[in-house]
């Protein structure tokens, strides 16, 4: 009987043990699946030039890539969760105030811009561009048809994100001016980049906001009216700050960075790291 | 080991004796341990939803507005999950009791063993794919089917509810069934009652116990499904118009869980009114059980 104790003793003891037995060096990153594709790419080949530098060492080290949002990302960052964030938006003041202690720093890597998205068939049947205020009075319920905006008799599918995104910030904040607006006209919530896209592209009258590396030919960028001029979503526009809704993209780390997080981001800065950037589809920051 | 050797002892060897209690004590003592994991879980979820409730009372049940940072309402979250599980189980009881009558009384034992293999693997298969397929394919297919907006609804999650849980409540139904005594049948059939009568009228209120533990597990994995229901229900914090439009987009407490606990992890009222929806949850599964054992014993002493 005391040898089955024992055993039990031993073995409930044991089971934590293997999962703490790992020495090398690490870098866990974690927030916005905007700047996810820059920091997966960047990550792949930073492990990969670390390898080649350190060949005698046996220690490797290991990059790790996680979606969850910006707000997920400042927040596990400050608290210490992770060693660098990703945040599609700025910090906001509440958020500045709330991790004061953490002293957040902010390392910008590209320039993004959040488009405003419909469903390819509601592209084809003609509507290119929406004032600011249509915009408006979709996601506050008081337009519902496609009709209203001289589009097809068809209900609009509003599309909405979980309200810690970055890309919903930086939206709403040009929309209605306030980053965490409410939007009633609501029909879908949605979280990652991923899945909006993926939900605008199934339906056939959907509006939703994407960042610019997402569009494609089931998504497509309408543009800004503003009076009589239009402003397209092109590169250019983006590059020479005509498109209103630009943004950048960031990596935050608490503190000063070092060590191997430091070489990461100085990585990502680099000429070779802003390729990665453009290969991403985002527009490098100089 | 004083204690061990104190318990009454039968005409059994000593050394026996000592043996099985001292077994005795370990498993008493693994089964503390469980205890005490549910109850700490209970006391965590009241010890973090505390603030939440000292700030807005019971009110956080009756409030219709989710806002981070200036309200906090779980009425929309605790209606969808209550709708989407009622409606699953709505779903999969006829279809699970048909099959299982079936698989329980009409196949050989060998045909019985291969579909009871099949879908125990069923039952396995994590809620992720579930609902990933329910993306691709069952959210279309309702829209579709029923002429929708969009098919990102109550219904669906219903629909894939219905079919994660739809093996578990099965195979369990079946177990239940097939534990009742072959005596029964063949005194049933010995008076002349059909099969399909001796399964109805003598199998079916005999396993009735262990139908209602099966149901009542589905009902616990479909309440706490998160992934999959998260994926296809719309996520949105409000209670449908009307009430009973099954074909809007809805959310559920471990939807709401899964969305936004890692943005608030750790402390704050946004934390707090999370863990109070998790408090919910863990008391509506309890209830449940509570409720599903007193109708239980009530049955069989009548």
């Amino acid at each position: 009987m005391f040898r089955m104790l024992l055993f039990f003793l031993v073995a409930i003891g044991v089971i934590p043990f293997p999962v703490s037995a790992d020495h090398s060096p690490k870098i866990e990153i974690v927030g916005s699946t905007t700047v996810l594709p820059i920091a997966s790419r960047a990550a792949e080949r930073f492990e990969k030039l670390q390898k080649i530098e350190k060949f005698k060492s046996s220690h490797r080290l290991r990059i790790l890539v996680n979606a969850g949002g910006s707000g997920v990302g400042i927040h596990s960052v400050a608290k210490g969760r992770s060693d660098i964030g990703m945040a599609s938006r700025e910090i906001s003041p509440s958020e500045r105030k709330r991790f004061e202690g953490s002293h957040l720093k902010v390392h910008t890597v590209a320039v993004d811009a959040v488009a405003c998205v419909i469903s390819s068939e509601i592209y084809e049947a003609g509507i290119r561009d929406l004032t600011r205020q249509e915009i408006r009075d979709i996601y506050l319920g008081k337009i519902r048809n496609w009709k209203e905006v001289g589009g097809p008799d068809r209900k609009i599918v509003v599309v909405d994100k979980e309200r810690h995104r970055g890309t919903r910030h930086v939206f709403m904040n040009y929309i209605f001016g306030n980053p965490t607006a409410k939007t009633p006209g609501t029909i879908l919530v949605t979280g990652s980049n991923n899945e909006e896209q993926t939900k605008i592209a199934q339906s056939d009258s959907a509006i939703g906001m994407l960042s610019y590396a997402w569009i494609n030919d089931e998504v497509r960028a309408i543009g800004i009216r503003d009076n009589k001029s239009i402003v397209n979503l092109t590169r250019e526009t983006i590059r020479k700050g005509n498109y209103p809704i630009v943004r950048n993209l960031s990596f935050i780390t608490a503190g000063e960075p070092n060590g191997e997080v430091k070489a990461f981001l100085e990585y990502l800065k680099s000429p070779e790291g802003q390729q990665l950037v453009e290969e991403s589809g985002y527009i490098p920051f100089t | 080991m004083k204690k061990v050797a104190t318990f009454p002892s039968h005409n059994k060897p000593k050394s026996m004796e000592n043996e099985s209690h001292g077994i005795m004590w370990v498993f008493a003592g693994l089964n503390l341990i469980f205890l005490c994991c549910a109850g700490g879980l209970f006391l965590f979820l009241i010890f973090e939803s505390y603030p939440i409730f000292k700030l807005h009372g019971f009110d956080f049940w009756l409030g219709q507005d989710w806002w981070v940072g200036e309200a906090y309402g779980a009425l929309p979250m605790l209606y969808g999950s209550t709708l989407v599980t009622a409606l699953a189980c709505l779903l999969v009881l006829p279809l699970a009791l048909a099959v299982a009558i079936f698989i329980s009384e009409f196949l050989t034992p060998t045909s019985r063993r291969c579909v009871k293999a099949i879908l125990e693997l069923l039952a396995g298969v994590p809620g992720i794919v579930y609902g990933l397929l329910g993306v691709s394919f069952l959210s279309l297919w309702i829209k579709d089917v029923f002429g929708l907006l969009d098919g990102n609804t109550l219904a669906t999650a219903s629909c894939l509810l219905a079919i994660m849980i739809l093996p578990t409540v099965l195979t369990l139904s079946e177990d239940a069934m097939r534990s009742v005594p072959a005596e029964y049948r063949d005194n049933a059939l010995g008076l002349g009652l059909s099969k399909w009568q001796t399964a109805t009228a003598v199998v079916l209120p005999q396993a009735l116990p262990g139908i209602m533990g099966a149901v009542l597990l589905g009902i616990g994995r479909a309440m706490g499904e998160t992934i999959a229901v998260m994926l296809v229900v719309g996520s949105l914090d409000r209670i449908p118009d009307p009430w009973f439009n099954i074909f809007s987009s809805a959310q559920t407490i471990p939807s709401k869980l899964g969305r936004e606990a890692a943005e608030a992890i750790g402390e704050g009222t946004h934390w707090s009114a999370l863990m109070a929806l998790g408090l919910t949850l863990f008391i509506m599964v309890l209830l449940i059980n509570f409720i599903g054992n007193r109708f239980l014993k009530r049955r069989s002493i009548s």
